[in-house]
């Protein structure tokens, strides 16, 4: 293992994080097991005031997971120079098999539990909490994924090796290798940057379509998902090139660097935002006619539909910014 | 929007109730502060031994080739430079000439360097810093000057008198700090090192990724030599700045716990009155999720105010204070550092960093707690 | 106006020191009465007063507010219910210590979202009413008895609720506070509130200012008659 503060900081973390999610896990446990609205009982009361618990862990599990999502890029990035043939974090995260794992690990327990928030937030919108159970489930589903992604991070940290031999993004991400990555990148890059220009119109449409006639969740949702995932293989493949002004260089993180005025993280934080709130404008669609929430409902997709065409508009705004001020003219490629 | 109102409302409430309690939240963010500080002490300080490393190494050659002698380091022989220029793909040779000085009267030993500039000016020197502060003529308080005369101890017995031409400029005081740079000749005659030898020589090459062949060319050539790559060092110095502080931040684990415990203990441990005024404000109308936030707001201004400021005092420790607490560490590795500075440096990262190891632990630490609290019975009050 | 049935509170369930302190309470609060529990220490004045007024849910039994089932409401929505209805005076008046009468008088309506402005207009027009202008702005530990009182009323004002609670609120007041406080409770009936006190001070259930008294003795409606 390699001594680093950030490795350090990373794995207390996530052992803190993924143990209260354990605990809360429990809890959802006893409240599955045991909730009963209607009962006047000390045990019911106890019950619901442990809901406020589980509430506030996750919000909390929400916020840390993804500031450890970044400072995982960061940490793999400034370890770069350990590793023979590292340049950044592409180079560092492929230094043994967990490193791109738990990088996608950790995107999706951002996803989850931003969406269990969504589900919570609808649930306590309605007198009778008719969620309760349900959302205690999601979040037993989700207990397994942060439990993967501290081992698999931990795995990641604790296999590093000082002077391992590594490819970065020079190879992974270019054109020649033959990996997932370069067999998408060899696809034509009028096919990405189509489908980047089609997809984001249609689902800020979509939105709008959501927010202005509380119609079409599901739809919205799907797109937003098959939107977010077109966004990374964007960011990949043609709006990265634009920011580093080299027709070959398709790094992810390079765009994280101070060099690129961390343009990255505003957004990947915008791609990560319009997926909780897409995808979070259908997984509580299905409840819209239950009694309680059917009011709630229309009112919360409305403003998950508004953050999600914001966050959208913000992503484009960028990217686009970056690709009619690149100093780089594709006309020569 | 109402939203933003009461979060408004409850924020100055907050603020407020901290202040009514100054007492008890002074201790606990002084000791916050204080850990912090350390932490942020440590990260600061290997982080900025590591640039310095790094802006040292930077300028260093490619390619370095020592000549190994019993498993020592050896003077090289100024032939080697013509087969190794042989090479395909090496660009420049070059000897080098430094070695160590052991001044008695100080107790220091100094860096001495040949700088080409120097050769036609034998007898003049040019010093760094940490040469200034502490005279090796026995003027002890006094600093060096320029034209001041400075007598060396040569091999063979005798004495040189150099002539101080100048002090080094400040870039890098860590480096420069016990640097004197002299002549070809006056280093040859102090050390008595024939004309035909060099410590080592330095190598440029044309394409950086033939460098490890390069590398196994040369020992294949001359056997008793050892190439090392400028990369080499740069992957081992980073290693070892990092495992230092990895190191001491587990042996400042100890204090972090103690502090862990005593904001678990302050959270916990709410007092009569606190306990009261949350009934109060739960029987008035305020609700659980009210008196949640209230504690979130509560605890990040306790972290935000202990962070900064944690974080500024380590800045001035580091950087304007010259690492004062860490003095006794560095004495053991050179006489001559008490007072160098460092060159200013944090990133986001650091903050980044120290917002896991401190911020995240005492956060986690006081959800419970501030759970339980915002869970009275509204109607405790009435029982009170 | 506040309607229960059959409504039981128990404490301690299934242990050994297992309490019951309410048994099969029905009773009917109509609007715009003044209502007085009545009843010895310890029959279950406050238990039943912080049932009727939100801040405790029952055992069992059912609670209708305005014809609206309130009975197993969560606390989240139990607590906004008791924010918009109900305004609370305490005993020990509970007043916030450290702060100002002001902001003790506002402190129920900051989970409202209102502007701070316009709320602390509202608090600077019920201290007007109630003759505090003048201590607005001191802090609560210096005031007299009679003032921390009438501070305990406008901060119970200040949600404009329709129901005014209040536990023995002269318990710790003299003679001339007493009557005083209930000189105000008088006014506020006029103005439409409905009064609920528990108290067992003469003044308060002697008052002319109430139209009923409901007897406790051991967790049970012993009467619950109106006065004639
Ligand atoms: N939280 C509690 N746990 C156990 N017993 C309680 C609790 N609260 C009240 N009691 C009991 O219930 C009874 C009624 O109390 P209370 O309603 O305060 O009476 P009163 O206000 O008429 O004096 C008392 O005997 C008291 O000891
Ligand atoms: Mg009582």
């Amino acid at each position: 293992m390699i001594f680093h503060p950030g490795i350090l900081a990373l794995l207390l973390g996530s052992a803190l994080t993924t143990s209260m999610l354990c605990y809360s896990a429990y809890e959802g446990v006893r409240i599955i097991r045991n909730w009963d609205i209607r009962s006047g009982s000390e045990r019911q009361l106890e019950l619901e005031r442990r809901t406020y618990l589980v509430s506030t862990v996750m919000s909390y599990v929400l916020g840390f997971q993804l500031l450890s999502l970044f400072l995982f890029i960061y940490t793999a990035d400034t370890l770069s120079p350990l590793f023979i043939g590292a340049m950044c974090a592409a180079g560092s995260l492929n230094v043994n098999g967990f490193g791109y794992s738990a990088l996608v690990l950790k995107i999706v327990s951002c996803l989850l539990a931003g969406l269990w928030l969504v589900v919570n937030f609808t649930d306590n919108r309605a007198y009778d909490y008719p969620l309760i159970r349900k959302k205690y489930w999601l979040l037993l589903f989700i207990t397994p994924f942060l439990i993967a992604e501290t081992s698999v991070q931990a795995g990641y940290l604790l296999g590093l090796r000082p002077n391992i031999i590594t490819s970065c993004c020079g190879t992974l991400f270019s054109t020649d290798a033959k990996t997932v990555m370069s067999e998408f990148l060899a696809l034509p890059r009028l096919l990405s940057e189509a489908a980047f220009f089609l997809s984001a119109p249609i689902t800020v449409a979509l939105g709008l379509y959501v927010y202005l006639r509380s119609k079409g969740a599901y739809l919205f949702s799907i797109v937003s998902f098959i939107h977010f995932l077109i966004s990374i293989g964007a960011l990949i493949s043609f709006i990265s090139i634009y920011f580093y002004e080299l027709p070959t260089h398709h790094c992810p993180f390079c765009i994280l660097h101070p060099e690129y005025g961390y343009v990255g993280y505003p957004m990947y934080l915008a791609i990560l935002v319009s997926a909780v709130s897409g995808l979070g404008t259908g997984i509580i669609n299905p409840f819209r006619n239950i009694a309680s929430l059917c009011n709630v409902i229309p009112r919360i997709q409305k403003r998950l539909a508004l953050i999600s065409i914001l966050s959208n508009s913000a992503f484009v705004l960028i990217a686009g910014y970056g690709i009619l001020f690149s100093n780089l003219s594709m006309a020569a490629y | 929007m109402g939203a933003i109102e009461k979060q408004r409302n409850i924020l100055d409430f907050t603020l407020s109730s901290l202040g009514r309690r100054k007492g008890k939240n002074i201790a606990l963010v002084v000791v916050y502060t204080f850990v912090i500080f350390l932490l942020a002490s440590v990260l600061f300080f290997t982080h900025s031994l590591k640039k310095e490393a790094f802006l040292i190494l930077q300028d260093a050659p490619e390619m370095t080739v020592q000549r190994l002698l019993a498993g020592r380091q050896d003077l090289i022989p100024t032939h080697y430079i013509d087969t190794i220029r042989q090479i395909r793909g090496v660009q420049s040779v070059a000897p080098r000439l430094w070695g160590y000085y052991y001044d008695a009267m100080s107790g220091a030993n100094y860096t001495l360097m040949v700088n080409a500039e120097l050769n036609d000016r034998a007898g003049e020197i040019i010093i760094g810093n940490g040469v200034s502060m502490r005279s090796m003529s026995g003027k002890r308080n006094q600093a060096l000057r320029r034209n001041d005369i400075i007598p060396f101890k040569t091999y063979d017995g005798s004495v040189l008198t150099l002539k101080v031409r100048g002090l080094l400029p400040f870039a890098s005081e860590l480096v420069t700090a016990d640097l004197i740079l002299v002549s070809e000749a006056d280093f040859r005659k102090l050390f008595s090192i024939a004309n035909d030898q060099a410590t080592d020589l330095v190598l440029n090459v044309r394409n950086a990724k033939e460098l490890s062949t390069i590398a196994a060319k040369i020992t294949q050539i001359h056997p008793d030599t050892r190439p090392i790559l400028r990369e080499e060092i740069l992957r081992t110095y980073d290693a070892v700045f990092d495992w230092r502080g990895g190191v001491i931040f587990m042996v400042l684990s100890g204090v972090f716990f103690a502090f862990i415990i005593l904001a678990w203990d302050k959270a916990t441990g709410l007092s009569a009155e606190e306990k009261r005024e949350i009934g109060i404000l739960k029987a008035i109308g305020w609700e659980t999720s009210d008196i949640l936030l209230m504690k979130f707001w509560e605890g990040s201004a306790v972290s935000m105010a202990a962070f900064f400021m944690g974080i500024f005092l380590a800045y001035l420790h580091i950087f304007l204070a010259s690492s004062i607490l860490f003095e006794p560490v560095l004495k053991g590795w050179s006489v001559l550092y008490p007072s160098f500075r460092l060159t200013p440096y944090i990133s986001v990262y650091h903050i980044a960093t120290l917002f896991f190891l401190t911020v995240i632990p005492y956060t986690v630490v006081t959800i419970v707690p501030s759970w339980r609290s915002a869970t009275i019975d509204p109607d405790s009050v009435m029982r009170m | 106006m506040i309607r229960l049935q059959n409504v039981r509170k128990v404490f301690n369930a299934d242990k050994a020191n297992e309490f019951v302190a309410i048994e099969g309470v029905n009773l009917s609060i109509d609007s715009h009465g003044a209502t007085v529990l009545k009843g010895p220490s310890g029959s279950g004045k406050t238990t039943l007063l912080s049932i009727l007024g939100c801040m405790a849910r029952p055992t069992s039994g059912r609670i209708m507010l305005k014809e609206r089932e309130i009975t197993s409401l969560p606390e989240r929505f139990l607590t906004e219910v008791r924010r918009e209805t109900f305004g609370i005076v305490f005993q020990q008046f509970n007043l916030i210590k450290g702060i100002t009468a002001l902001e003790n008088v506002m402190l129920p309506a900051y989970p409202n979202g209102e502007k701070h402005a316009s709320l602390k207009k509202r608090a600077m027009e019920l201290l007007d009413l109630l003759n505090l202008i003048g201590k607005a702005f001191s802090k609560v530990e210096w005031l007299s008895g009679g003032e921390a009182q009438r501070i305990a009323i406008a901060r119970a004002l200040i949600n404009n609720p329709a129901i005014i609670i209040a536990d023995e609120p002269t318990a710790h007041l003299d003679t001339r506070l007493s009557r005083e406080f209930m000189e105000i409770m008088r006014q506020l009936k006029k103005e439409g509130k409905t009064l609920l006190i528990a108290s067992h001070d003469p003044i308060v259930y002697d008052s002319t200012v109430i139209d009923r008294i409901v007897e406790i003795r051991d967790g049970k409606i012993v009467s619950s008659g109106d006065i004639p």
